[in-house]
């Protein structure tokens, strides 16, 4: 395990990496290290770091034998972080969306989900996730009718596309 | 108007489909094959503000929406006894039987004024509802509530656990949505029936492998009871699918 690269996807060494928030040698100072370490924990079996990395109110929901059962028929194939919203090392909250792909029963599959981070004396934890988050809808923004014409044209909207 | 009641112990109605809390799933799990019941409730119906209430809402067709209660079951063909039921018509778990039973024949998942219905005996059931039985239900209220409101509590108290599985359930799953927004717009409705260890990862105190134990066995039983049967198909692709679940479980106990 020392000498393997990291399953989070870094590319360091594991026991440089997720390995030494795993196994209590530094702490996770962002969300997204947090995150990432939640995921190598899932990988290598250590359910009890993840159940130890729960919100109060999420620890009396988690099950860590159906997790490690769920885990039996399930190979983790890589982890993609899409998104982190906050979650530095100065903020209390982060929300970090990641695509977790996993084979099961010869299907490649991926849970993208938005998670919730709050740290908890120190530590982050996790709060909660939404399961395959929307994609954002597209804003469209008005454009006034003399605001300068956003294709660029350098005239008024009115008197270029808004004509 | 009154209407009266009384159990003669007839068993008649040990049979078929039996709505059980959790509680009652977990406790009975050596004897009842355990599935989840996902029922949709339409918009308007006399249940339906309870429905929302105890499970969620989905969107339909013309800004109608319909509610979707989620509960344990023990999934019996309706032409079979519960595995309760005693040779001599009585129940072999009394003591301990399901809140649903307790309740019968009242319901606490249907509303107060929404239970005339269930206090007129089926054509072969032995239940006595002539003047020498009690008032059970007057003027569309209960008038002995105990038994309706126990099983009204546990209903709410399993709400709190089964709606953020069933929300968690739906994002994941985006087919289960259609699906139940489909049997939403049937003219007769319906229901699903789905695996029960889905719920097992939200309930923090269940060994999973010590509930795989348990439900093999029932599933394998109820498989081979309804091998033979044509009209039992349904069911017996059901308990052999999940008798497969849960020896895959059992496989990987560490």
């Amino acid at each position: 395990m020392t000498t393997t690269k990291c399953p989070c996807g870094s590319g360091i060494l594991m026991r440089d990496c997720c390995g030494a928030i795993l196994d209590g040698r530094t702490k996770a100072e962002t969300a997204e290290a947090m995150m990432r370490a939640r995921y190598t924990a899932h990988v290598v079996g250590d359910f009890d770091f993840v159940a130890n990395t729960h919100a109060a109110e999420v620890k009396k929901t988690y099950n860590k034998s159906a997790a490690q059962a769920q885990a039996e028929t399930m190979q983790w194939v890589g982890l993609e972080i899409m998104e982190t919203v906050e979650g530095g090392a100065g903020d209390d909250e982060g929300v970090v969306t990641f695509g977790a792909r996993f084979m099961q029963d010869g299907v490649l599959n991926m849970h993208r989900e938005r998670s919730n981070f709050r740290r908890e004396n120190g530590v982050w934890v996790y709060v909660d996730g939404k399961i395959n988050p929307q994609i954002e809808p597209r804003r469209i923004e008005k454009v006034g009718r003399n605001a300068p014409c956003p294709c660029g044209s350098g005239k008024k909207y009115k008197k270029c596309c808004g004509a | 108007m009154e209407r009266r009641f009384e159990c003669t112990a007839c068993g008649k109605c040990c049979y078929g489909w039996l709505p059980l809390s959790i509680d009652d799933a977990l406790g009975h799990a050596d004897r009842f094959p355990l599935f989840l019941q996902w029922t949709p409730v339409r918009q308007g119906g006399k249940s339906y503000d309870l429905a929302v209430e105890l499970g969620l809402t989905i969107k339909l067709k013309n800004r109608k929406r319909a509610a979707v209660r989620i509960e344990p079951i023990s999934y019996v063909p309706p032409d079979m006894p519960c595995p309760a039921l005693r040779k001599d018509g009585l129940c072999a778990v009394h003591d301990a039987k399901p809140r649903r039973c307790r309740a019968m024949p009242l319901s606490g998942g249907r509303a107060e004024n929404d239970q005339d219905d269930l206090l007129i005996p089926k054509a072969d059931w032995a239940c006595n509802t002539t003047s020498t039985a009690p008032v059970v239900y007057r003027d569309k209220k209960i008038v002995t509530r105990e038994a309706f409101e126990l099983e009204r509590k546990q209903l709410m108290a399993d709400a709190d656990v089964l709606k953020p599985f069933a929300e968690l359930m739906l994002d994941s799953i985006p087919s289960l949505r259609l699906d139940l927004t489909k049997l939403a717009q049937r003219p007769h409705g319906g229901c699903m029936i789905l695996s029960f260890s889905t719920l097992v990862p939200r309930l923090a105190y269940v060994d999973i492998y010590a509930l795989a134990a348990k439900q093999l066995p029932v599933m394998a039983s109820f498989a081979k009871l309804t091998s033979e049967t044509p009209k039992h198909a349904d069911e017996h692709r059901r308990y052999t699918a999940s008798a497969g679940e849960w020896r895959r479980i059992l496989d990987g106990a560490p």
